[in-house]
């Protein structure tokens, strides 16, 4: 094919490159090392939940919004943002994604462990889209050595970082969207927006339950290791952890018996009673409008330049 | 495996978040006030089940267990898989915001079909329920990922070799998912077979 710039990579330029990336990727291990919480030995799994709403009583630009209003206009802007086409543009919401996390004073380890749970996904798209992605007219072609027969495409490498981008600049949206507001009132926000109320109540009885069953789960899996067990890749762990779930639903279902006689018994008439008031100013509606402004101004701008993937 | 945000086409997100509105609304329907407490447990349960990790060789995988959120709650379970995955994109970031209606529709669609596949093979025996969970866990899982699959190319020709190694490293789970369900129905089976009976789970005699 013609028009395609192609790059030969030397085997030492090639390790130069690999052992910076390497150097990066330990500094950033580095700093967001985790500390050691609540974990069990040789358990691989992260037993400890966030509480969502652990910094909603501050006050920034989005603590005094009014929750109907910013969740309406940030998952609208959240639909700008994933509808961006040019790489510019996508880095430009996520520096954006940045300051409103700045903003709403809300401390940083925990935005960028929300951004790590995505890492995973978003390397697989890093690595495998640039040496599977078709051949292009005029585009960038790297040859690496040792994979001389799978190039890296400069344009699926675009389109890769573009997704990264995006994802890291909703995924930061969560914070002010989620965290300016305790669950219950954004809960009741979302009923007022038309979500039906059955749901935010299930969400929140959801929610709190959570937290019970993982304290139930911790306790039988403590008394299985405790009695030997180690998980392995065999039929037997199989056996145990079949009999784990089996276990945890059993005594899940049996508590919600007494849970529900008991939420009857206090009155439970099948909606909670609400002592949130909701009120909109005209603040609020400029708050709605600039936000919804930059997000057209991003479909716009990124529009405006004709489809280009940079 | 859960679509992050900025993956998927614009319209194919709102047509997900449509069509996932559309099942939500109908399973509602089949919901009375009364048993809201109790899908709520059902939900926070498999919630608490998808956090705990298993061993696969040097990796670890985690159960997305469908096959048998639709075998005890039914045609419910399509509702309760769209709550536990707000639920889990709120407080994780698994699957982003904009994704939800995609991720809902991905698994809450193999749960239903597995869930009614389940009532259909299930005998009288423990045998043939072990055999009918471990069948629809283990389909559960392989629909979640071909509909995963088809969702990444959806999103354009570059995202086939994606696509096709989402499918190929799904397969493992596939395998480790029956295996686990199979049993998981076994222990309900013998220890509370009332949980598996048509009507989803106990009702209270009131």
């Amino acid at each position: 094919m013609t028009g395609n710039l192609e790059i030969y990579l030397s085997g030492a330029v090639f390790g130069v490159i690999l052992g910076a990336f390497l150097l990066v990727f330990a500094a950033v291990l580095l700093i967001v090392r985790k500390k050691p919480g609540v974990r069990f030995q040789g358990a691989t799994a992260d037993w400890t939940l966030p509480a969502l709403d652990a910094y909603a009583d501050r006050s920034s630009f989005f603590h005094g919004w009014d929750p109907r209003v910013k969740i309406a206009t940030i998952f609208f802007y959240c639909f700008a943002v994933a509808s961006l086409k040019s790489l510019l543009w996508s880095a430009m919401a996520l520096c954006i994604g940045i300051v409103a996390v700045i903003a709403c004073r809300i401390p940083l380890r925990r935005t960028v462990k929300r951004l790590g749970a995505m890492a995973g996904f978003l390397a697989m798209f890093l690595f495998v889209v640039p040496f599977t992605s078709p051949l292009r007219q005029g585009e960038i072609l790297l040859y690496l050595p040792f994979l001389h027969g799978i190039p890296f495409h400069g344009h699926g490498f675009a389109v890769a970082l573009r997704i990264v981008l995006k994802a890291c600049a909703i995924g930061l949206m969560m914070e002010p969207l989620l965290a300016t507001a305790a669950l219950p009132v954004t809960l009741q926000a979302l009923s007022r927006l038309g979500i039906p109320d059955s749901i935010s109540q299930m969400l929140l009885l959801t929610h709190r339950y959570i937290f019970v069953f993982l304290h139930e789960t911790k306790r039988i899996y403590r008394s299985m290791r405790v009695r030997g067990f180690r998980p392995k890749t065999d039929i037997a762990t199989m056996h145990s952890m079949g009999n784990f779930f089996g276990m945890l639903f059993v005594r899940s279902f049996d508590r919600t018996q007494r849970v529900y006689d008991a939420m009857l018994s206090r009155g439970y008439n099948g909606s909670f009673p609400s002592f949130t008031h909701f009120a909109t100013t005209r603040k609020d509606w400029c708050k709605a409008l600039l936000w919804a402004m930059i997000g057209l101004a991003l479909i716009w701008l990124d529009r405006f330049r004709g489809y280009s993937t940079w | 495996m859960h679509i992050s945000d900025g993956v998927l086409p614009t319209s194919v997100t709102l047509a997900g978040f449509a069509l996932t509105f559309a099942g939500a609304a109908l399973s509602l329907k089949q919901v009375r006030a009364e048993d809201l407490p109790r899908i709520a447990v059902v939900t926070s349960s498999f919630f608490v089940a998808s956090l705990i990790h298993l061993p696969f060789g040097p990796t670890s995988v985690h159960l997305l267990l469908p096959g048998i959120v639709g075998a005890l709650l039914g045609p419910v379970s399509f509702l309760s898989i769209t709550l536990g995955l707000f639920l889990q994109s709120i407080l994780f970031q698994f699957g982003g915001l904009t994704a939800l209606g995609a991720n809902a529709m991905m698994m809450g669609l193999p749960a239903v079909f597995c869930g009614l596949l389940f009532r259909l093979l299930r005998g009288k025996t423990l045998k043939m329920h072990t055999i009918a969970g471990g069948l629809a866990g283990g389909l559960g899982t392989l629909l979640s990922a071909v509909i995963l699959a088809a969702l990444l190319f959806t999103a354009g020709e570059d995202f086939l070799g994606v696509a096709k190694l989402a499918l190929l490293a799904h397969l493992p789970v596939v395998c480790i998912e029956a295996g686990v369900s199979a049993f998981i129905i076994s222990f309900l089976f013998r220890v509370k077979p009332e949980l598996l009976n048509p009507g989803g789970f106990p009702r209270h005699d009131r």
